[in-house]
């Protein structure tokens, strides 16, 4: 492509610039374009597929370790388990061929570690990973940042699901409009 | 046309003659940001001219390269987009296209397509946030503030189609990690036809402004035989009058198929360096709209993958549209060797270098970032101009210090 002109200045163009800008300075006091969100009495209802907080469905995980193996940032642990055993064979029944195995191995994540890069919902082969958009939480102590392996097996309680929320729009003039939504979660 | 070359030796014995010389006057800007980013700016003025700036990166240097020999290849996806948080999909783009290189694989059409309008959203994000800087550094907080929040409908696109805001890890080898939705073509539409309306009003109240233009013409003029010699890139290098983009030059994803223009400047200054930016913002969206209007039926991810995955995978694939890991895309082994790939983000090119020695994770992992290949502005642009320049100079090359460091 051939270079294109730099417009240069000239003295009618000086004066014009001027107030041009302060004419669109002054559009914009009168009808302002606001984004922001007054956040937490507003909080933005993030779509299903927003990368947050997720937990681990006991009965679909296999232990498997794929989710453990591909964690950028090392965050997930597998942790080992016992495995409740199953009560003892009533007398006349045929006892189990073979034992089930005493232990069992569970992933719990480290939310401080986390990236939410979603490789290890993503790479689950049974989907034992349930995603949900809660994003927004912060803890008083490191320490917290670790659930155990029965807190990772419920989802955090978001702390902005009692404010208003709102849904963005791609808004032609306004670039994001916030909708309000209806029901409460 | 010939021009004499201005160079400014950095040794110490040149440095150990300014301090003793009398009158010249050290100053550090930064490395607390105040308007320095994570860098620290030192500067000698005799009066009010600097007569030597020696840029002192490596604040925020965290490793990528080293930190990715210890790991999968699929683990340096985030880490890659990290050094560069405002242009995420050019660089995981261009790992990634090296690594597909490495494997000797080629994504479908459909996935590139997909790769390209991401990018391009990437770079017009990525221009608006360099305008942005511009202007916070020229004193203006409105054009601040406008810019970071007119990146908002595009982080917003790109939430709807990956989940995150700003660190997508959309590409992973093979095509993306996820297909766009069914009403995206609509909604860019909606943020583009918004951008286009407001860059008019950009133009009212910044870039045709007087006061930018009396405070930013033939300041930081590079001219394009300098610019070459010192080997910067990007809009800076096409500012000086360069036609050089890697989008034409090396095509890569599929660019080949999109009819564009490089927009370049006679001046070099950083009045056209600011122009530059809102030009390709202007090429981006042309090619958004291509791509959206062309964009092939057909898979997102390698074909193979999507062979090897269970019948539990295919069915979220077809349904919803998301890929599903294989272990063999978890545990990538290249064949033994090494590959090169380059693409434009939106600050220049970026160059990747990968080096397989047949194992799980890369023998060795280079990355050249743009902001880095910039750093001659300091040293041989800022010398001779007044010290109140220097954050003109600084706003207009788009510096970013975590990209440099890497």
């Amino acid at each position: 492509m051939s270079d294109q002109k730099t417009p240069r200045k000239s003295a009618f163009g000086e004066v014009k610039g001027h107030i041009d800008a302060l004419a669109t300075g002054f559009k914009y006091f009168v009808d302002p374009h606001r984004m922001t969100l007054d956040y937490p009495a507003e909080a933005m209802e993030l779509p299903k597929n927003y990368r947050g907080f997720f937990r681990l469905v006991d009965e679909k995980c296999i232990g498997c370790s794929l989710c453990e193996i591909v964690c950028p940032s090392n965050a997930i642990v597998m942790m080992q388990l016992p495995v409740a055993q199953s009560p003892a064979p009533q007398a006349g029944a045929q006892a189990p061929a073979r034992p089930g195995p005493k232990v069992k191995k569970r992933p719990v994540v480290d939310w401080g570690m986390c990236i939410f890069c979603y490789f290890c919902v993503d790479v689950c082969p049974t989907e034992a990973f349930e995603p949900s958009s809660i994003h927004d939480l912060s803890y008083f102590e490191e320490s917290e940042y670790r659930p155990t392996f029965e807190g990772f097996l419920k989802l955090p309680e978001s702390p902005s699901k009692n404010s208003k929320k709102v849904v963005a729009k791609l808004d032609e003039k306004n670039g994001i409009k916030y909708e309000e939504k209806g029901d409460k979660e | 046309m010939t021009q004499e070359i201005k160079t400014v030796p950095f040794t110490y014995e040149v440095l150990s003659q300014l301090e003793m010389k009398e009158g010249i006057l050290e100053l550090q800007i930064g490395p607390a940001h105040a308007g320095s980013g994570h860098m620290r700016v030192l500067a000698w003025v005799e009066g009010d001219t600097v007569v030597k700036v020696d840029p002192d990166v490596g604040f925020v240097h965290r490793g990528v390269e080293k930190l990715s020999e210890d790991r999968l290849y699929i683990k340096a996806i985030p880490m890659v987009e990290r050094p560069s948080l405002v242009d995420t999909v050019n660089a995981n783009l261009g790992y990634v296209i090296a690594l597909e290189r490495l494997l000797g694989l080629e994504p479908p059409p459909r996935a590139q397509y997909i790769r390209v309008i991401t990018a391009e959203i990437s770079r017009i994000m990525s221009h608006l946030y360099g305008i942005a800087i511009y202007g916070i550094f020229m004193g203006s907080s409105t054009v601040f503030m406008w810019a970071v929040a007119d990146r908002e409908p595009f982080i917003d696109l790109l939430q709807e189609l990956t989940g995150a805001r700003v660190t997508y890890s959309h590409i992973i080898p093979g095509g993306v990690r996820w297909d766009l939705p069914k009403d995206f073509a609509d909604k860019v539409e909606v943020a583009l036809r918004y951008l286009e309306n407001r860059m008019k009003d950009y133009e009212k109240v910044w870039i045709n402004n007087p006061v930018v233009m009396a405070r930013s013409m033939g300041v930081g003029k590079l001219s394009a035989q300098d610019a070459t010699r010192l080997g910067v890139v990007g809009p800076n290098l096409r500012a000086s009058g360069v036609e050089y983009d890697v989008r034409k030059n090396d095509p890569y994803a599929a660019y080949a198929d999109f009819d564009f223009e490089i927009p370049t400047f006679k001046e070099g200054d950083s009045y056209s360096r600011l122009l530059i930016r809102v030009e390709e913002i202007k090429q981006s969206m042309s090619i958004i709209r291509q791509a959206l209007k062309r964009l092939p039926e057909g898979k997102v991810i390698y074909e193979d993958y999507y062979k090897r995955m269970s019948p539990l995978m295919k069915e979220i694939y077809d349904k919803t549209g998301r890929v599903k890991f294989t272990l063999m895309l978890t545990s990538l082994s290249p064949p033994k060797g090494e590959a090169i790939s380059r693409v434009e983000g939106g600050r220049g090119e970026m160059f990747y270098y990968l080096v397989s020695d047949g194992g799980k994770n890369p023998y060795r992992f280079r990355l050249v970032t743009p902001s880095f290949r910039n750093l001659p502005y300091f040293t041989h642009v800022m010398p001779g101009h007044k010290l109140a320049d220097i954050p003109v100079i600084y706003g207009s090359i788009d510096y970013f210090p975590p990209e440099a460091d890497r």
